[in-house]
């Protein structure tokens, strides 16, 4: 019998379109990265430091026209952080992502694909917004605008720098709770109102999972602030001067770890979008720019619950100043500048969680936080208000 | 393939949703449809529905000669191609009554645990993805591909290589090939403690897997399970044993079973199973002669001598049967095959009603259909 020829090796090599991967250009990425993570230092200078110290240095916010004028360029300016920042840990997401599973992510618009998400954003500006003739018209389209709203007000109440923030309100936390709340209705309104039975599904998940998970994080969140002696963000961050709260309210840390990332609906809790089970949960009859404000508040909050989290418990702005008045607006660069390094470290711990873990179940889930998480966080609460009592008494 | 739809609403019932899971649901694996109810997140009753990718095999093979029936089998569970030709081969073999040199039954032996590990990687993977891990789906592709290089390096195709055939294998291995599934295998010895940390052992797993999908001794055997599924249940049931084909007599391994038969179990059995594959593959690289002719003496036409003959092994997920019925001509009479996955999807009613639909997933990958060979 005649023997074919034997295939030693490939006769046609892959197409390597773009970008090849044996031939990676990292001080590509890098820089772009470098000038990601600058753009947003400078939105974040922008929106809490030049505009609001402007306004409260002139004094042009005494009157209700300046007021005004302040209220609607924060709120542009605070829109487009929203935007950076959920452009930027878009791309940062899936590169990592990448980077854990061992391939290269996405490599073809821009260096090194930075420029991806962009184009995702202009790919779902463009499609047709399409809605289901089954669905509730009214709530379908508010759905998407409470949940993006929700996120976008929380962007109000961080101080980054001491005197840097846009509004200082002296109920901060209370704030931050109130108006986080405000998203569970737009998922859970999202999910029932579009006539899916996937997406009952996943507004029952997802209002029995946000619901839980809010009860531990706002007793984790008193006992910060029973422990700081005020709800203001500014005040707390102040009270860490010495020892960051971490140490002493470790407890307190922990429960605001798990129920934030329950919050964020990321891996192991992110069971009301769980492709696999119950294909896309609440938002399964969503496409274009309704899709994408669910998928930007979910990474507006991915930036903004680390942010809370630093705040809370890591000394928000705290680092060496080396001499500098921290009043002085170089300190409150450099102090804004530390903040954001902190998030980005947190940020990359949520996302290791991401890559990392499966999924709980719906009842595991429950169990965690009624069984689990508000125990501790009731224990969390008793040591804050002991601490507390013995400082004072010292 | 005509049936109920869907399940009939019980009339004054209203607390229960009815769900149609497939055929286009993500964790379906393929095209599966089970028509489900739902009480809240708990499941009531459930209905299987299979035939989407029914592409009448048995039929077509009646008017193929013997030689061009091969690349059919090929095609039924198409996760571990290579595995399904060998029960058509073996009982036309039979029939022929050809002599198989005992390279060509090593070789053999060789690449069917080689497709074994490559099919329970996919397994794995798609497994940890329905459980909600994108992780281990990346990892275990990657690690398949080198399976498949090695494949396509002796047998120029990939998946459904088409290189068994009557007598031993259609050509020599690659001169390479002996060495490359060596380093194939000290490279998977490495992974293998990886996927140990990131599945059996991570405490999330065990918390969705554990007493999940309960599955008795008496009612896996009483359904006609097979394979990994029968062997969590406790069932010490393997072709490879219990009707040594090829080499198999000739080299060790063990069983694994556990008496539990929940999902866990069933994942512990096949990461086993894994390890014993490597184990086989092994002894074979040192049993293999390393000359000597890769295929029996065949007649050119294969015309075997009228009767009939069942053969089985014990692919990736289970018994696959092969029952061939010769009349004297180049074309089979009839042939039946009899696939482990058609049997295991059976237990769908069983396992499913009373888990949460969580469960009913993380249950659906643990019995691990393809369904190539569900439909045929």
């Amino acid at each position: 019998m005649s023997r074919m020829p034997l295939p030693t090796e490939r006769l046609v090599q892959p197409k390597l379109v773009g970008y090849d991967p044996t031939r990676p250009k990292p001080w590509l990425e890098r820089i772009a990265y470098a000038l990601f993570f600058s753009a947003l230092w400078v939105m974040v200078v922008l929106a809490y430091g030049v505009v609001p110290t402007l306004f409260r240095h002139f004094g042009w916010m005494k009157t209700p026209l300046g007021f005004a004028v302040f209220a609607a360029i924060e709120a542009v300016l605070a829109f487009l952080l929203a935007a950076v920042v959920a452009l930027i840990l878009i791309v940062v997401l899936r590169k990592y992502l990448g980077k854990v599973q061992e391939r290269v992510g996405p490599m073809h618009y821009g260096p090194a694909g930075v420029f991806q998400t962009v184009f995702d954003a202009l790919k779902l500006l463009g499609k047709e917004d399409f809605a289901p003739k089954r669905v509730d018209w009214l709530i379908f389209r508010l759905a998407p605008a409470i949940v993006f709203v929700s996120a976008f007000l929380l962007m109000v109440a961080i101080p980054v720098a001491p005197g840097w923030l846009i509004a200082d309100l002296d109920v901060g936390l209370l704030y931050i709770v109130a108006v986080s709340t405000l998203g569970a209705y737009g998922v859970v309104l999202g999910g029932l109102s579009q006539g899916n039975k996937w997406g009952l599904l996943g507004a029952f998940r997802a209002g029995a999972q946000l619901v839980s998970y809010e009860v531990p994080l706002a007793i984790a969140l008193l006992s910060v602030g029973v422990f700081a002696g005020s709800l203001r963000f500014t005040d707390i961050v102040e009270h860490q001067y010495g020892l960051w709260h971490v140490v002493p309210l470790f407890l307190s840390f922990i429960v605001y770890l798990v129920a934030s990332i329950a919050e964020l609906k990321a891996t192991p809790f992110d069971l009301p979008e769980a492709e696999s089970e119950i294909v896309a949960g609440y938002n399964t009859e969503y496409s274009g720019m309704s899709f994408a404000f669910f998928f930007l508040a979910e990474f507006v909050e991915l930036f903004l619950l680390p942010g809370f989290m630093v705040l809370l418990f890591f000394g928000g702005w705290h680092g060496p100043l080396f001499g500098l008045d921290p009043q002085s607006f170089a300190a409150g660069l450099l102090q804004s500048l530390y903040f954001l390094i902190k998030v980005a470290v947190w940020v990359w711990i949520f996302l290791w969680i991401r890559a990392t873990l499966p999924r709980f179940r719906d009842d595991q889930l429950m169990d965690l936080a009624w069984k689990g998480l508000l125990p501790l966080s009731l224990v969390g609460l008793l040591v804050a208000a002991l601490l507390r009592m013995f400082l004072e008494v010292v | 393939m005509r049936g109920p739809t869907t399940i009939a609403p019980v009339p004054g019932r209203t607390d229960e949703m009815i769900i149609n899971m497939g055929p286009q649901h993500p964790a379906t694996h393929g095209v599966l449809k089970v028509v489900i109810g739902l009480d809240g997140e708990r499941i009531t009753r459930a209905v299987p529905h299979i035939g989407f990718l029914h592409r009448n095999h048995e039929k077509i093979e009646e008017a193929r000669t013997y030689v061009q029936i091969i690349s059919y089998t090929d095609r039924m569970d198409y996760v571990s191609g290579l595995q399904n030709e060998l029960p058509f081969i073996l009982a036309v073999e039979d029939l022929l009554g050809v002599e198989v040199p005992k390279r060509a039954q090593y070789i053999r032996v060789i690449f069917f645990e080689l497709f074994r590990i490559a099919s329970h990687l996919v397994w794995l993977g798609t497994g940890m993805l329905d459980l909600g891990a994108i992780t281990p789906f990346l990892y275990t592709f990657r690690d398949r591909e080198k399976i498949l290089e090695i494949t396509e390096k002796t047998a120029g195709a990939r998946m459904l290589p088409n290189y068994f055939t009557f007598g031993g294998v259609r050509r020599d291995v690659h001169p390479d090939f002996f060495k490359d599934v060596a380093a194939f295998l000290d490279f998977f010895e490495t992974r293998l403690p990886d996927y140990y940390a990131l599945v059996l052992d991570s405490p999330v797993f065990q918390a969705r897997a554990v007493g999940v999908g309960v599955l008795s001794k008496e009612r896996a055997i009483a359904r006609g399970a097979s394979g990994p599924v029968i062997r969590a249940s406790g069932v010490a049931y393997d072709v490879r044993k219990a009707e040594p084909y090829d080499a198999y007599d000739e080299l060790e391994f063990e069983i694994p079973t556990r008496p539990e038969g929940d999902v866990y179990a069933r994942f512990w059995v096949r990461f086993r199973e894994m390890e014993e594959s490597v184990k086989i593959i092994r002894q074979a690289l040192e049993k293999v002669p390393k000359t000597g002719p890769y295929k029996g003496k065949v007649p050119p036409r294969v015309k075997p001598k009228p009767g009939a003959r069942y053969r089985a092994v014990e692919i990736a997920r289970g018994h696959l049967g092969t029952y061939v019925v010769s009349d004297g001509s180049e074309y089979p009479h009839r042939i039946k095959h009899r696939s482990p996955s058609f049997a295991n999807l059976q237990l769908i009613p069983d396992l499913f009603v009373g888990a949460r639909f969580a469960d009913a997933i993380a249950i659906l990958s643990s019995l691990d259909p393809v369904f190539g060979e569900v439909d045929r």
